[in-house]
């Protein structure tokens, strides 16, 4: 810098040195660091693209084949079966509730001896199974069999004598039980005399009930049976089209695999390979599928349904008329009311149907824009069935936003309210302790929060959800232990130091000047924090929170373990208590599915659109969380 | 620039394979969880000389790592299908076949659900979910909780086939990533309902339901109705170690080792 220098103080340059500018070598350094990072994203987003892209157009040509083939038609009486299956699996719950009502008592003894003789056999298990090895082996050996009988049977001996038996059961028969199972023989014919009888006990009861109750169970019955013609029409019609799309899925294969192995063959340097290539190619029929003439034997089924419809309707209607006016508990009037109501929609959907079925053409050609509809907005993801695949991110897309949400507003209070404490209230030894404890949760891997979630959190969700005074909470009592509450929780966890430190950034970059201004007009601590700090970093605060929603929105694992995987939409009708019900979600999927698939497929092309929309939708998140900080910003005085 | 990665992929695991003599195993959780590291470990201390390298996730993956040439050995609970072979073919992967044992799926409930026994209707009904309580197969009252494998599984498909007359699964179900999370969710659930492999069928607060009075036990497999087939596939007829070990496999000794682990050798 200076003209004065001195010999010794400053190195000579060697002419490396010389020859290259130092400045502008770190500065091309990191201008191409800079450059590779922007270049990968671009690649990423590139690759993303070209997989997920060829979606549309196969997802085009199956839903085409879904009609063209008659699927789609036969899905028509499909809808009619599923319906009777609804309604008659009502009225069954309600012929099982007033049943009860009659043997419930007699079935609960049945059940308890039953459960004691397993639970005594049980405990005998491992000599058990040596004594069926021994009995099967080649060379039967009486001593050793002997000695297994006797391990057998002191082992059960044990478990009699120290079994707790229900107090439905009374006094003599535990006692009878009890003694009958001290004594039970490892190759004794049925179970325990007392078992026997209380089985034929219960099954009396059953009978009587059943008599009892013949009104509806005769409904029920008819009506299950009504439905017979109809679905073994159904199974026929199934056939026809599954082997015409068969023959089309055959066909795309075929091309597929022609064109593969004459590529190899072209490239392959192994001469006999090229020629097991080129033969094998030669073998495959291309020629193209005749959707015309194979969907003709299927629409020829067309005057046996609408022969078999009316008949139908007539005996359901009937089977629904005779369906006993009163009921003796409340859930079976319940269940008969809502089969009833059901059947009013279900019979008016049955006689249109045929006419629908006319009205359906084979050949007319899918909107353009139903793949993307379909995934969009389309209710049902079903992969790898034996009928039809359907990609719709709905339920998907639910799951995923259900969960995020639960997550953040249990996060939200935690950590805005920690941000809020150590910045404004906490002296410098708290801040020492608080913000690296909170920030060190980020350390723990989500796999170990996800195991914590299976292992420890889902029993306790459910074990607190069987307390008899909580149960006004909806959705309790809890029957899955893996559900979107339990990974919201988790993942509010791992939200929670994201959303703190730029909450306590926010706040920290409120200006001096005006909690100075606030407290120099005579408010208190508390007044300056919560109607001048709070509200100016709001709009910060904000942002932090919808940073932490793309945090938990884009996080695999522990929804992966934790989230239960039910790939529906969740049954919205329970109010809050949806939160209790398991759900699939966005990232899940692709994490589970994904390592499988064939590389190309649908299915493949269909994941990698759900990774593009996750995609979108962190983007918008991060978008949204910018435009607010910056349209909000206060200014710095 | 995929064809390059994939050569010095390949290269490097042949460099490290001629060292360590290392047999890869892919595909099927159904065979790789217990019945192959099982028989791996019996092979070792016969032979000795070779080590194993098992990962388990499905049984599509054994075609693919076998076709990249990750794989020596591809264990599956389905047979191969056509595109599959196809598709190794094109790699210039020549797939065979080698049949290993047989597995039963297995219907679990929880230890508390009084139901004794299940009809094929009432199974195909409960899966695809026309049935949706207890109380309509004689159990208590609730509603049924379904736990399936994902759908890259072998036994999910499998099962479709099977119990299901091809129609799909309820949309209730859940989809769990392998047979132990079957097994722990029943155990945990007294509403809960699955399907596991045989091996699995020991598991804590588990009862396996005999299927239209046929138990599932090793010496009903030709009763049963939901038996099937297992396999290990390799590329071209085996070389070395790998056919000795399927060789072992196939043999008295480890047939013994499949039944021990809960398959059915036949």
């Amino acid at each position: 810098m200076t003209d004065h220098h001195t010999d010794g103080l400053i190195k000579k340059r060697t002419w490396l040195a010389r020859a290259l500018d130092r400045q502008l070598l770190t500065r091309r350094g990191f201008a191409l660091t800079a450059s590779v990072t922007v270049a990968v994203l671009i690649l990423i987003i590139w690759s993303l693209l070209r997989e997920g892209s060829g979606f549309f157009s196969t997802y085009q040509r199956e839903l085409t084949i879904y009609r063209q083939a008659g699927l789609e038609y036969c899905d028509h009486v499909n809808k009619v079966v599923v319906g009777h299956e609804e309604i008659a699996s009502g009225l069954n719950r309600a012929l099982a509730a007033e049943v009860a009502t009659v043997s419930a008592a007699a079935r609960a003894r049945r059940d308890a001896a039953v459960m004691a003789t397993s639970a005594v056999e049980e405990a005998a298990v491992l000599s058990r199974e040596a004594l069926t090895a021994a009995l099967a082996a080649e060379s039967p050996d009486a001593a050793t069999i002997g000695r297994i009988r006797a391990e057998v049977i002191a082992g059960q001996r044990k478990a009699a004598e120290r079994i707790q038996l229900p107090d439905i059961l009374t006094a003599d028969e535990m006692q009878a039980l009890r003694e009958q199972l001290t004594a039970m023989q490892p190759d004794a014919e049925g179970p325990p005399a007392l078992v026997q009888s209380l089985t034929a006990a219960a099954a009396e009861q059953d009978a009587a009930a059943r008599e009892k109750f013949a009104a509806l169970g005769t409904a029920a019955e008819e009506f299950e049976a009504a439905l017979e013609p109809v679905a073994t029409l159904h199974e026929a019609m199934k056939e026809i089209a599954i082997a015409t799309k068969e023959a089309a899925t055959q066909q795309h294969m075929a091309e597929d695999a022609k064109e593969k192995l004459l590529k190899a063959a072209g490239e392959t340097t192994n001469a006999a390979n090229a020629d097991i290539f080129n033969k094998d190619a030669a073998q495959y029929d291309t020629a193209a599928i005749d959707f015309a003439a194979r969907i003709q034997p299927l629409l020829a089924k067309q005057p046996e349904y609408e022969a078999v419809l009316p008949s139908y309707t007539a005996a359901a209607r009937k089977a629904i008329a005779a369906l006993p006016a009163e009921s003796e508990t409340k859930s079976a009037r319940d269940l008969v009311g809502k089969a009833k109501d059901h059947f009013a929609t279900h019979i008016a959907y049955a006689d249109e149907s045929a006419a629908q079925m006319k009205a359906w053409k084979w050949d007319e050609p899918i909107p353009k824009l139903k793949a993307g509809t379909h995934f969009l907005f389309g209710g049902d993801w079903i992969t790898n069935s034996s009928w039809q695949d359907f990609y719709g991110v709905v339920p998907l897309f639910t799951g995923s936003l259900l969960i995020a949400l639960t997550a953040l507003l249990i996060a939200m209070p935690f950590s805005v309210g920690a941000a809020i404490y150590t910045n404004q209230f906490a002296g410098p030894r708290e801040q020492a302790i608080i913000k690296p404890a909170i920030e060190f949760i980020q350390a723990i891997p989500s796999v170990v929060l996800g195991f914590i979630g299976i292992s420890v959190l889902g029993d306790l969700i459910k074990s607190v959800s069987n307390v008899e005074w909580l149960q006004w909470i909806p959705g309790f009592p809890v029957q899955e232990r893996l559900n979107i509450f339990n990974a919201g929780c988790l993942l509010a966890l791992m939200a929670v130091p994201t959303i703190y430190s730029l909450a306590e950034d926010a706040i920290n970059n409120v200006p001096r000047s005006f909690s100075e201004a606030s407290e120099a007009l005579g408010a208190t601590k508390l007044q300056t924090v919560f109607r001048v700090v709070v509200p100016t970093a709001s709009s910060g605060i904000l942002a932090a929170m919808l940073l932490g929603l793309g945090r938990i929105f884009g996080e695999t694992m522990v929804v992966l373990l934790v989230a239960g995987n039910r790939l529906s939409i969740p049954d919205f009708s329970d109010g809050p208590g949806v939160v209790f019900q398991p759900a699939g979600t966005m990232t899940g999927i692709i994490a589970q599915e994904l390592g499988e698939v064939s590389q190309g497929s649908s299915h493949w092309q269909a994941l990698f659109m759900v990774g593009i929309l996750l995609f979108f939708v962190s983007l918008i998140i991060n978008f949204a969380a910018r435009t607010l900080v910056r349209r909000f910003a206060v200014a710095r005085i | 620039m995929k064809s390059v990665l994939l050569m010095a992929a390949a290269a490097l695991a042949m460099a490290v394979n001629s060292n360590a003599q290392s047999i890869r195993v892919r595909g099927s959780d159904t065979l790789g969880a217990k019945l192959v590291p099982q028989l791996a470990e019996s092979f070792k201390k016969k032979a000795g000389g070779a080590s194993f390298d098992i990962a388990a996730e499905g049984s599509s993956t054994a075609f693919t790592n076998l076709a990249a040439g990750t794989a020596e050995i591809g264990m599956s609970s389905r047979k191969v299908k056509d595109d599959e072979r196809t598709f190794c073919k094109t790699k210039g992967v020549f797939i065979k076949e080698h049949a290993l044992a047989w597995d039963m799926i297995a219907v679990v409930v929880n230890k508390n659900n009084p139901v004794a026994g299940l009809t094929k209707k009432q199974i195909a009904g409960i899966f695809t979910g026309a049935i949706k309580d207890w109380s309509e197969v004689g159990g208590t009252p609730g509603p049924i909780s379904i736990y399936t494998r994902n759908t890259s599984s072998g036994t999910y498909k499998d099962w479709m086939t099977l119990a299901m007359g091809n129609k799909n699964y309820a949309a209730g179900s859940q989809k769990l990533a392998g047979n132990e999370q079957i097994a722990s969710e029943v155990a945990g659930n007294k509403n809960g309902i699955g399907y596991v492999g045989l091996a699995y069928t020991g598991s804590k607060g588990l009862k396996a339901v005999p299927v239209g009075g046929v138990a599932p036990v090793a010496a009903n497999v030709d009763g049963y109705p939901y038996s099937r087939p297992t396999f290990l596939y390799t590329n071209g007829d085996p070389q070395g170690k790998v056919k000795e070990f399927i060789d072992f496999c196939k043999s008295g000794e480890g047939q013994a080792v499949v039944q021990r682990v809960g398959f059915v050798s036949k």
